[in-house]
């Protein structure tokens, strides 16, 4: 094996212009292929953190038919006791009640349908990262009465600002309509501007008193490990009646596709690239053989076995195309990581839309282990399957004709 | 004993359409130590039957036996075998490895019968060094003149400890003086070694230092003449 290796990898450079195109052409196959995989997974990562850190969390309760109904009449029987159940927990890291509503905002201006959230600032603060979203003003732990979280948007369209007063009209407990005004103690920014527009935030207790009793819709979960989820639900649904426990994969399914898409993309864009440099590796292979001819026919006239032959057009092939690997890898390494700490700012590049869809206009590219490794095992591959056609093409050779040639 | 014969051996290309005989009915027994030269004019069947001897390529009818071994007939496998282990080679245009240096290219053949390092490499210096290459051992083929090429192939060819070698043309692309000189090292190798050489040529310097000349014609043995028995066996 180490004399196959050894005149493979002196016949790789027996063309230093030929194999530096082809390596060439694999390191920037695989930079571009794993940078195009990093900046998608960046973005996936940090939907994924956005959705999950600031507002899912790993696991919600709810009455059975709340999300399809969103009726106040429909909160979830015995929070507190539920709520003590979480206390006694070791799994679980923090969770908070929500009340909830949908609802009008009106401003002196004009009005819009809102999503009214009750939450208790500080358990939410505990379970959640939304509070890092305030861009102006304070949370919901200002003294002022019946504050109010405004997303950015809104106040653009309500045209309204910091200390403006907006009124809330929702139905109460008993179906009948009721109305207070809040004043805006300030205003958020996530990263989906649909969101912005459509949310606003209360405290629990000042929507409580509104609808008339002490309820919640909603019970947010956040565990030490996301991958007890399962046990956690399945607890939930058998210690309670009348309630739903759900992951946050069951809750947004469209994120779960999102994220195992995301794990599957290396496949899908390194398996395009090594398509066709999977030509290119063909078509060197293929003159270095026919430019090899006799002395190829020499080697099985002399004794070289035919499986030996063949293996050494095939660790030519293979040693060639990894030597680009391993360069790419170790570049694309660098990059990743480089634009992992700094970021690609793509607002300048329209990437400010990319909000509308709830992605970020700074990404910051993640590539993991898998991609690396999952690279490595396709470009093996596709230099194993690029080879075997000049390879075959060797072994057909009769040195008896080749050599008089 | 005879090391090498053939039996009523046939060569016949493109049977179906144009029919070309390349070989009729040739008869042949080499004894071992002999340095012979199959001659005759171009398309005569002198490579040919140099290549059924070697087992490159399979008669039409008739067989080869080596050292009382049928090969014709014999599995691809077993026939590159059979050649690494018997038989030498040395080509009309040298045919080295150019990316591995004289010693190299020695060693290879002997790396592929497996030797024993230390062992393989005293083999092939010790060659290099009877072929008069001894300080260019790490020469790559383009660094070495036609001449000093050839040598290194036939250098190569004795490696394996083959029963003979068999040489196609080997002085075609020598000057003279190369081609001399190459002579009296196979000359050398066959007197002190008995070492049997059989070469295919028209070259009237191999001729004329053959011991034994067989001259085909169109495929058919036209003449076979002793000039003088081989130095030992024949």
């Amino acid at each position: 094996m180490k004399m196959l290796l050894s005149i493979s990898w002196r016949n790789i450079w027996r063309h230093p212009a030929r194999s530096g195109v082809l390596m060439g052409a694999i390191i920037a196959g695989i930079w571009a292929g794993i940078l195009v995989s990093a900046l998608t997974n960046g973005w996936i990562q940090q939907r994924f953190n956005n959705l999950i850190q600031e507002e899912i969390t790993h696991a919600q309760v709810h009455h059975p038919e709340f999300l399809t109904e969103r009726e106040a009449l429909m909160y979830v029987d015995d929070a507190h006791e539920i709520f003590s159940f979480l206390d006694g927990d070791e799994r679980v890291k923090a969770y908070a009640g929500r009340t909830l509503s949908d609802g009008m905002i009106q401003s002196p201006l004009t009005s819009s349908g809102v999503q009214i959230r009750g939450v208790d600032p500080d358990r939410e603060r505990n379970t959640t990262t939304f509070h890092e979203n305030v861009v102006d003003g304070e949370y919901l732990d200002s003294d002022i009465r019946n504050p109010i979280l405004l997303g950015e948007k809104l106040t653009e369209k309500l045209n309204v600002d910091i200390g403006n007063r907006v009124v809330l009209t929702f139905q109460d407990m008993n179906n009948e309509l009721t109305s207070a005004s809040f004043n805006i103690s300030g205003i958020f920014r996530t990263a989906s501007t649909p969101y912005d527009e459509r949310n606003v935030f209360v405290k629990a207790e000042d929507l409580q008193e509104l609808l008339g009793d002490d309820i919640y819709h909603e019970v947010a979960i956040m565990l030490y490990d996301e991958n007890l989820v399962d046990g956690v639900t399945e607890d939930l649904n058998e210690s309670f009646d009348h309630i739903v426990a759900e992951s946050w994969y069951e809750l947004s399914p469209e994120l779960r596709y999102i994220t195992d898409m995301g794990g599957n993309l290396i496949v899908y864009i390194m398996g395009v690239i090594m398509l066709a440099l999977a030509f290119g590796i063909l078509n060197t292979m293929l003159m270095a053989i026919f430019e090899r001819m006799k002395e190829l026919g020499m080697l099985l006239a002399i004794g070289m076995s035919k499986l030996r032959v063949f293996l050494m057009i095939m660790l030519e092939s293979v040693i060639l195309t990894l030597s680009g690997a391993v360069v790419g890898l170790i570049l694309t390494y660098f990059t990743v990581n480089y634009l992992g700490d700094k970021g690609i700012d793509l607002r300048s590049m329209g990437g400010e839309s990319m909000a509308q869809f709830g992605f970020d206009a700074i990404v910051y590219p993640v590539a993991f282990m898998n991609d690396y490794i999952t690279t490595i095992i396709l470009v093996v591959v596709t230099a194993l399957l690029a080879a075997i056609y000049p390879a075959i093409k060797a072994l057909r050779l009769k040195p008896g004709e080749v050599v008089r040639e | 004993m005879a090391i090498i014969t053939t039996h009523n051996l046939s060569k016949v290309y493109n049977p179906e359409t144009v029919p070309v005989h390349a070989l009729r009915d040739v008869n042949l027994e080499f004894e071992e130590g002999e340095f012979t030269t199959v001659r005759g004019p171009s398309g005569s069947g002198k490579t040919t039957l140099l290549n059924m001897i070697g087992g490159l390529d399979t008669p039409s009818d008739g067989y080869v036996e080596v050292d009382g071994t049928r090969i014709t007939g014999m599995k691809d496998r077993e026939l590159i075998d059979f050649r690494l282990n018997h038989i030498g080679f040395v080509f009309q245009a040298y045919n080295l490895i150019p990316v591995f240096t004289a010693y190299e290219n020695v060693s290879f053949i002997m790396l592929l019968q497996k030797w024993d390092k230390q062992k393989m490499k005293e083999r092939a210096e010790e060659l290099l060094t009877a072929v008069g290459l001894k300080g260019k051992f790490d020469s790559r083929p383009k660094q070495l003149s036609g001449g000093e090429q050839q040598r290194v192939a036939v250098a190569r060819a004795l490696a394996s400890r083959p029963k003979f070698i068999l040489a196609d043309e080997p002085t075609a692309n020598l000057d003279t003086d190369s081609a001399m000189n190459l002579l009296d090292m196979m000359e050398k190798m066959n007197k002190e070694e008995n070492v049997t050489f059989i070469f295919s040529t028209h070259d009237q310097r191999v001729i004329d230092r053959a011991r034994r000349v067989i001259t085909m014609v169109d495929g058919a043995i036209h003449k076979d003449e002793k000039k003088y028995p081989p130095l030992k066996g024949g």
